[in-house]
């Protein structure tokens, strides 16, 4: 037994720095849900108005915005042709543009796109499920991605006049990969 | 600190023996003071097992773990500041809110400059903070440590014990007993062994002494319960891990169905009852108040089996469980639980069944399903085809007039059709419908409807009324959900591994609690009789073995003469 009782000792004692090194780093680390500049934005897959099933990740490499969106909340509405203009302008340059739909009816949706002429792709979300694997809290709620992949800005609430997301848009473009 | 660690018998022992592993010969400087006190006899004198001459880092490190002291320091420290989780509710416990910054202010509104101080020191997370699980996992450690060093010298010890014991170590023992032998002092061991065999002691002899034992397996009790102490300690600790251990809520009107996040699993509401006590059930000061009996949720768990990622199909769902669920009774399905956490009293349409009638004829064309939630988009009506143009959950207007939904919830919907058929005109009739019956949509409705006709797209023909909508003070072709129940989904995958660890730990405390070791030694000396003995606990019972014993063989003795503690302790 005496001849083994160094590696034992040194046996149990990693063991001991391993479970409880990750147990401790565990309570270390933020729970946080909200997303914040730098961060990778969650992958999702939704349907958009045409039944057309859109992965997050059909975007990668191309610089993206992504806009959580709800025909019950007025600046969301407000903003709206704000956004299909700087989409119309900007997607010869390869900008992309989301809709995210907060769980809403698909009529309710659709007859609301009709009506301002939106023709960037509307996703509906289910049971606000994507709403909460970003953290929404208030709406509207915008992500702007680089073509990295990386949020470069998330802007919450409040109504985006088009110089403010041009101004954004070209940022993003100059962010090449 | 350490001095001469070998014995007069001639065996060398470790550092830190207190008495000597072979002969029993008190070693430590204190024993040897006083001749005549009880021996020490923890762990039978053996030293510890990491005990060293030149402990190095590594030693000293697990010499720190190694100290009974030091664990019963790091379980004091624990409890106390596991009291500080108590003061106020934990950050676990509110189930609306996520964010730092709403914690903050939730704790400042409740509890004022005191509910600052304690979110800001991280208290309200004491539970999962750093320090918490970093006193935790130490005295996981400590109990490895203290074992290990403790129960291998200790199974050695009792593995290979001498069977003649040093005369000091045999006159100091708890139970002792001098007397002179007369004859052949082999022949009477033989005899007093063999009465203590009728007791269920082991015994061996030799040359004229004799070790006698019974229940030696009392003595591995504590270390069981330590195994599963950290059997335990590890589950909880695999909590952290994300795929053991889940903890949320989900609201369920009735009738509706909802995934449960993270699973592939769906819940129903099928329905929702709740009972409350009559007044002669209640006591004096609760009379006239509204208490709760019964409240319990008709549950039905799916379990999805196809197109469960697909977005554009609705997944297809499979029963795998139904069950009533009650406050303590809960739908448990491959250890996923749904609790009954509470309920709200809140009236949501669900479905309704309105008539389509022809006001130029005032005949009913016919009647049909038409839901509040996800509502189809075609209606066959006899004759006529009623297509959904355009739907408001919760009809209102924005600033320019135009209708929008006010939320997502169905709380004043507003659908609009256009009805198709025989001699109707070519584009259609439009018209909206309000099923809520209060005064304000109907006012909408009309002025909607009037606006459809000025435009021409309607003639005001066809509307939309639910017949009868109440039947003997009930609600008559409605269907709609009166409570909305809120269940906690658990899952706990270290659940079992907890139980284990317990009932490991509960094995080595009934062994240690239940069984005492005991030995008794003797030897004779030219017909002088010196014996002693020594239990764990209950010595009373431990005297009345050797007096007994004693007695058989001739010698009648009272038991409590033979304590050698009473002057001491």
């Amino acid at each position: 037994m005496g001849r083994y009782r160094k590696p034992i000792q040194y046996v149990i004692l990693a063991f001991v720095l391993l479970v409880g090194g990750y147990a401790i780093g565990n309570s270390l680390m933020t729970k946080s849900v909200v997303l914040a500049k730098g961060d990778e934005p969650p992958g999702f897959r939704l349907a958009d108005l045409q039944k057309q099933v859109h992965d997050m990740e059909d975007y990668k490499g191309k610089p993206l915005i992504i806009n959580f969106w709800g025909t019950f909340c007025p600046p969301c509405r407000d903003e709206m042709p704000a956004l299909q203009n700087q989409y119309e302008k900007w997607k010869d340059q390869g900008l992309e543009l989301i809709g995210i739909n907060l769980s809403e009816d698909k009529l309710t949706v659709e007859s609301f796109i009709r009506q301002i002429g939106v023709d960037f792709p509307i996703l509906l979300d289910n049971d606000k499920k994507t709403e909460k694997a970003y953290g929404l809290k208030q709406y509207p709620t915008t992500f702007f991605i680089t073509p990295s992949g990386k949020i470069q800005e998330v802007v919450i609430g409040g109504l985006l006049t088009e110089e403010e997301i041009e101004s954004r848009v070209e940022r993003l473009i100059q962010a090449k990969p | 600190m350490f001095q001469n660690t070998k014995c007069e018998c001639g065996h060398q022992n470790p550092v830190g023996t207190v008495l000597c592993e072979s002969c029993g010969k008190p070693l430590d400087e204190k024993l040897l003071k006083d001749q005549d006190a009880p021996l020490e006899m923890r762990y039978d004198g053996v030293a510890r097992r990491s005990q060293k001459a030149n402990p190095h880092f590594v030693d000293r490190i697990w010499n720190f773990f190694s100290s009974v002291k030091i664990a019963v320091y790091l379980i004091v420290i624990t409890l106390i500041g596991a009291t500080f989780g108590t003061i106020f509710p934990q950050e676990s416990t509110l189930i609306n809110l996520t964010e730092r910054s709403e914690f903050a202010a939730f704790y400042k509104e409740e509890h004022g400059t005191a509910g600052v101080v304690y979110h800001a020191l991280g208290l309200s997370r004491t539970y999962e903070s750093w320090w918490f699980i970093g006193l935790l996992v130490m005295i996981g450690t400590s109990l490895v440590v203290c074992s290990l060093d403790r129960v291998l010298p200790l199974y050695r010890a009792l593995n290979k014990q001498q069977i003649r014991k040093h005369l000091q170590f045999i006159n100091r023992q708890m139970v002792t007993y001098a007397g002179t032998v007369s004859g052949d002092g082999k022949d009477w061991a033989e005899r007093f062994g063999k009465e203590l065999k009728r007791k269920r002691y082991r015994v061996y002899q030799e040359n004229g002494a004799l070790l006698a034992e019974k229940n030696r397996f009392s003595r591995w009790g504590p270390y069981i319960n330590h195994i599963g102490l950290i059997v335990f300690l590890l589950a909880v600790l695999g909590r952290s891990i994300p795929a053991w251990h889940m903890d949320q809520y989900l609201a369920l009107y009735e009738g509706e169905t909802r995934q449960i996040p993270g699973t592939n699993y769906f819940v129903k509401s099928v329905d929702f009852t709740i009972d409350y006590y009559s007044d002669e059930e209640l006591a004096s000061n609760q009379k006239g108040k509204l208490v709760a009996k019964l409240y319990e949720t008709k549950a039905v768990l799916y379990e999805c089996t196809d197109a469960c990622d697909d977005p554009t199909r609705d997944p297809v769902l499979t029963e795998v469980k139904s069950h009533d669920i009650r406050v303590n009774s809960a739908l448990t399905y491959k250890g996923l639980s749904l609790y009954q956490n509470s309920y709200q009293e809140r009236v949501r349409f669900i479905s309704v069944h309105p008539t389509l009638t022809d006001s130029e004829t005032g005949q009913a064309i016919g009647s049909f399903d038409l839901k509040m939630d996800r509502p189809d988009e075609e209606y066959r009506v006899g004759r006529y085809t009623l297509k959904l143009n355009d739907y408001y959950p919760d009809f209102g207007l924005d600033e320019q007039t135009r209708p929008m939904t006010k939320t997502r919830e169905p709380n004043n919907p507003a659908f609009v059709f256009r009805v198709t058929g025989p001699d109707v005109q070519e584009k259609g009739e439009i018209f909206i419908y309000f099923p809520m019956p209060s005064e304000k949509s109907k006012y909408y409705e009309q002025i909607l409807n009037e606006s459809f006709k000025t435009r021409g797209d309607s003639t005001g023909r066809f509307s939309l009324k639910v017949e009868n909508p109440i039947v003997d003070g009930k609600m008559n072709n409605i269907e709609f959900s009166e409570y909305t129940t809120f269940l906690n989904i658990r899952m706990d995958k270290a659940m079992p591994y907890i139980w284990v660890g317990a009932a490991i730990s509960m094995i080595g405390l009934v062994m240690g609690f239940y069984w005492q070791h005991r030995r008794i030694w003797l030897r004779i000396d030219d017909g002088k009789l010196s014996l002693g003995g020594h239990t764990n606990k209950n010595s009373f019972g431990l005297r009345a073995d050797v007096a007994w014993a004693l007695g058989k063989v001739g010698t009648e003795v009272d038991p409590k003469s033979l304590d050698n503690r009473g002057n001491v302790r």
